[in-house]
């Protein structure tokens, strides 16, 4: 094997092409300018494969700085590692060894022992036999040890604790259920490299759900509550653990005063950086975006704004999984396209409520233009079936929060305050999803557009 | 060809298939309009060549009838339509000779109010038998006790005149609880147990076990007292009749029917899983697997030798009784907005009429049945596909005659078409002309050639009876994939809940090299590699296969 004090220089020299290609690296089809090692250790050293735990500092594009933590393995080329077969992205360097032949450098996660050894860093007692790695992942690498542990593994590094690590730590210290808390953790210098938590077997993810129900109901044309997949006592049951959900946070993080100036303030930044983006102005329906500012202005105006608390941040569809024990919140990161500093986010209560409600009429509408691809006329039979699903989605979604015993504590007294401002947070997440399938997906971004529309046509609180 | 019975087999109950069989329904030999047991004797050919292992009679003793014959009138009779003691015992030889067990019904609590204990005891309150039912002076004693016929009972307590006194019954009026704090009446129950295990009946499946007594302060279900009694039961069993089989009706939620296995597993081998059929029903409507699963999820672990009895129908009605507190809940709001399935609850309907006939929706109940943790237990007719007529009222519309020709009265009787005990199903779906065994046994591509093959298969398998049962993962929320497993078998059941074609990856890295083995033809699928196993599946389509080495390939040399 070689010298594993060479390993910096390696990967010095090798990452730049390396990082490129990686679907989980920031740096994915961009140059890498510079690359320096903050620090490496040797886990683990043999003949037969050896693990180097590395955090290097990149430049990107000769300006932007980026940490990320890498499991560099090493094997001898001619044995052991068969596992690389048809995994060249996963390959870092093909070195020569001066006594004996050559060993290839690579992300010791796709390496059934060497993930292991991985585990064993940040749970040094747990016994597993059998690992399988997630695919298609996009910011992060996650491992499932036995079907019954998972381990995540960052790798974009930000200094500091992870909001996810922290959050459900404490919310199920407290007694909230409807998280996945740490089972263990790797940290270094208090920053959070790798977390491990129970995996539920089984589970599936809440988008999912949601689609198989609007399919049933577009095949069996029938109200949606006369059809067997009907979505409504999940969205309830969903609906009743967010509640608990808030109050969790509240009680843990405590309250402040709601301030709805500064959330209209947020709310019309996101709008201009919208109108400025130009991309509107190329897309046949028109955002009538004073409407929509009018609506902010009526929410800064607002006295009854209820309480602002830390929230869940981005909570949709794709963030809730259904387990046999009921519903489980995911991924307390916040916007993963911010900075870390700014996704402690504290807001109304009613931002998380509006993220989900937004995922119902996602879930309906792509439900719907899937089913009728290629039609030229659109059913209106089946347009009014998949509204009715989004609202009844909405309207049990919402009795399950408001079930939550003492959740109207933390939302405006008045009725018609509440549905101004869940209305206003509904608008700035549907202009934010304006934006981003403009950017992506154009021909989607009908369904945000539709989504405004409708909350314009909304009968206006009084 | 079933095999000869291997009476060392003490555990047989863990991998066997029922076949519930009204007598007054099967077969009559007497051509009086009513099934008998010469009658079942005399198709008992056709149960062996089904494949079944062990036949549950409903009961057949001396009785009114005003209640299905669960109100016994004489425990050591047999009811003189269906014959006499020595038929019974003929059925018993016969199905032993073809391999095949009999256990029957036996109803503990209670007898008919024309039963002689009753009569005499009755007459006053000192006679040999004044204790052996609950008598009482006043009828507000264990008010705790729920009703549990309120449609039709008032009360759990009736004035007798005869005695002027009020005595004591959890079901109908006419049903009187046997009064188990009296000894000499735990011994006669004792009694009637061994007389027919003597005979030969491979075991009972005892109904409304919950109840046999009554305690202050309580709702009378479940008490010590009566956990106490059927551990004697099973002792006296165990002692006197090794092999024999104690199957327990308790309909109630698992973590509380599980106590009637006892805690060392010293009560009944077997309890039903109620909770499981409407939860499977619900899966297929919602498309999704989570009513299953999560059930399975909340059903405690049994006692080693233990077994769950699953069903898909019974003779009852589909009930929601057995729920509880949050359970109910759940199972009301589920049910309730659904009109579908609240049409069905309380009415007894046979499987296909509840599958709106669908056959392919048949089929995968009937690979859920018979590959998920229970010892299944089939309906007669249901493996035809019978309906139901649900206009005959109670639990008749479940009861009509087995249809097994094309030919009047469906091969069920010759007797006059009014002499029948019940009409036999005649509409163009479902009669007789149309669904009949004669009919099936010719086509090799009906139903019934269908599920005599899947029990073939599964029989190969007896990881199915005593496996564990693994769920796996699968993003795609329509499939319900599953391992069997033990030391010598792995088995994988991988069923499609929607009735669209659905694609699913199954993570089986941990399986990587072995090669799965479709069980109905024996055909290789592409070995298991370190990604996921990629399957498509019909609707409502499912696979079973075999996991084996790859060293077990039929390439020629």
């Amino acid at each position: 094997m070689i010298d594993l004090a060479t390993i910096p220089d390696l990967l010095v020299e090798h990452l730049p092409e390396h990082l490129p290609r990686q679907r989980w690296s920031g740096a994915h089809d961009r140059t890498v300018s510079a690359v320096s090692v903050r620090w490496h250790e040797v886990v683990c050293e043999d003949d037969e494969s050896s693990l180097v735990w590395a955090v290097v500092d990149v430049t990107l594009d000769g300006t932007e700085q980026q940490a990320y933590q890498l499991f560099v393995g090493l094997r001898p080329v001619s044995g052991g590692a068969e596992f690389l077969a048809g995994k060249d992205r996963e390959i870092i360097a093909e070195v020569p060894c001066d006594d004996g032949g050559p060993v290839v450098l690579y992300d010791a996660l796709v390496d059934p022992d060497l993930a292991i050894a991985v585990l064993h860093l940040a749970a040094p007692d747990v016994e597993v036999e059998v690992r399988r790695p997630i695919v298609l992942e996009h910011s992060n690498s996650s491992i499932v040890f036995d079907e019954s542990s998972i381990l995540k593994v960052f790798r974009k590094i930000e200094p500091g604790p992870n909001p996810d690590v922290e959050i459900t730590r404490t919310l199920a210290a407290n007694g909230y259920e409807h998280v996945l808390p740490p089972l263990a953790e790797l940290r270094r210098d208090d920053t959070d490299l790798a977390v491990l938590r129970e995996f539920l077997v089984g589970a599936t993810e809440g988008w999912q759900l949601a689609r198989t129900s609007v399919r049933d109901l577009l095949a069996s044309r029938l109200p949606p509550e006369e059809t067997g997949g009907d979505f409504a006592h999940d969205a309830e049951r969903l609906g009743a653990i967010l509640g608990d959900l808030h109050l969790a946070m509240a009680e843990a993080w405590g309250v402040v005063p709601g301030d709805a100036p500064r959330w209209a303030a947020e709310m019309e930044d996101h709008l201009r950086g919208l109108v400025s983006e130009g991309s509107l102005d190329v897309h046949p329906t028109r955002l009538d975006t004073s409407a929509v500012a009018d609506r902010y202005h009526q929410l800064a105006e607002l006295d009854d704004a209820g309480v602002e608390l830390r929230i869940h941040g981005d909570l949709h569809l794709a963030q809730v999984i259904r387990a046999d024990t009921g519903w489980f919140v995911l991924d307390f990161e916040g916007e993963p396209a911010r900075r870390r500093s700014e996704r402690f986010t504290t807001s109304s209560p009613l931002r998380d409520v509006a993220g989900m409600l937004r995922s119902f009429h996602y879930a309906a509408a792509t439900g719907l233009a899937e089913w009728v691809e290629g039609e030229d006329d659109i059913d209106r039979e089946l347009l009014e079936l998949a509204d009715a699903w989004d609202l009844r989605s909405r309207v049990h979604f919402l009795m399950g929060y408001l079930s939550a015993d003492g959740v109207e504590a933390l939302l405006p007294a008045e009725t018609a305050s509440r549905d101004r401002v869940l209305a206003a947070f509904e608008l700035d997440k549907a202009v934010y999803e304006v934006g981003y399938e403009l950017g992506y997906r154009p021909d989607h971004a009908v369904i945000p557009l539709a989504g405004i529309d409708r909350l314009l046509r909304a009968e206006q609180p009084s | 060809m079933a095999s000869r019975i291997d009476p060392t087999d003490d555990r047989w109950y863990q991998r066997a298939v029922f076949y519930e069989v009204l007598v007054r329904g099967f077969y009559d030999s007497t051509n009086d309009g009513t099934g008998d047991l010469k009658g079942l004797a005399e198709k008992l050919d056709y149960i062996e060549w089904l494949g079944v292992d062990c036949i549950w009679l409903l009961p057949f003793y001396e009785s009114p009838l005003r209640d299905g014959g669960y109100d016994i009138s004489d425990f050591f009779t047999v009811l003189p339509a269906y014959g006499a003691i020595e038929d019974a015992k003929a059925v018993i030889d016969g199905a032993h000779s073809r391999g095949i067990r009999v256990i029957a019904d036996m109803v503990m609590n209670h007898t008919s109010d024309q039963h002689p204990w009753f009569i005499e005891s009755r007459k006053d309150a000192t006679n040999p038998k004044a204790d052996w039912y609950v008598w009482g002076d006043d009828d507000q004693r264990w008010s705790e006790a729920r009703v549990i016929f309120v449609d039709t009972e008032p009360s759990n307590w009736t004035w007798d005149q005869e005695r002027g006194q009020y005595y004591w019954h959890r079901f109908f009026h006419h049903q009187p609880d046997l009064n188990y704090d009296n000894p000499e009446v735990a011994d006669a129950m004792l009694d009637v147990v061994r007389f027919w295990l003597d005979l030969g009946l491979d075991g009972f499946r005892l109904d409304a076990v919950p109840y046999l007594f009554e305690r202050d302060g309580t709702n009378g279900e479940n008490l010590p007292e009566t956990h106490e009694y059927l551990r004697r039961v099973r002792k006296t069993v165990d002692a006197e009749y090794p092999g024999r089989v104690l199957l327990a009706e308790a309909n109630q939620w698992p973590e509380d029917v599980v106590d009637y296995f006892g805690p060392e597993g010293d009560e009944c081998h077997m309890c039903f899983h109620f909770p499981l059929m409407p939860r499977m029903y619900m899966a297929v409507r919602r498309e999704q697997r989570h009513p299953i699963t999560e059930i399975l999820a909340q059903t405690p672990e049994i006692p080693d030798g233990a077994q769950w009895g699953i069903f898909l129908r019974n003779h009852d009605e589909l009930t929601l009784e057995m729920v509880t507190d949050e359970e109910r809940d759940y199972m009301y709001a589920e049910y309730a907005s659904d009109p579908r399935m609240r049409r069905n609850i309380g009415i007894s309907r046979r499987l296909f009429p509840l599958l709106d006939n669908n056959e392919d929706l048949a089929r995968l109940f009937h690979a859920l049945l018979f590959s998920m943790p229970g010892s299944p237990v089939l309906y007669y007719g249901d493996e035809i596909g019978m309906g139901d007529n649900i206009f005959l009222g109670d639990r008749d519309g479940v009861r009509t005659p087995m249809q097994w020709t094309p030919d009047r009265n469906g091969g069920f009787s010759t007797a006059d078409f009014a002499q029948l005990y019940l009409p036999p199903l005649m509409d163009p779906v479902y009669g007789y002309s149309a669904i009949n065994v004669e009919q099936q046994q010719r086509d090799q591509s009906s139903f019934l050639h269908w599920l005599r093959r899947l029990l073939q298969v599964r029989r190969e398998h007896p990881v199915f009876g005593t496996g564990s049962f693994e769920v796996l993962h699968a993003d795609n929320p329509s499939v319900l994939a599953y391992l069997r497993r033990d030391e010598t078998d792995t088995v994988l059941c991988v069923h499609n809940l929607s009735r669209f074609p659905q694609p699913c990856e199954l993570m089986l890295e941990q399986m990587a090299g072995l090669v799965p083995v479709e069980l109905s033809g024996r055909v290789h699928f592409p070995p298991i590699g370190e990604l996921p196993y990629f399957v498509t599946l019909a609707p409502h389509g499912f696979y079973w296969f075999s996991l084996q080495d790859a060293g077990e390939g039929q390439e020629e040399p």
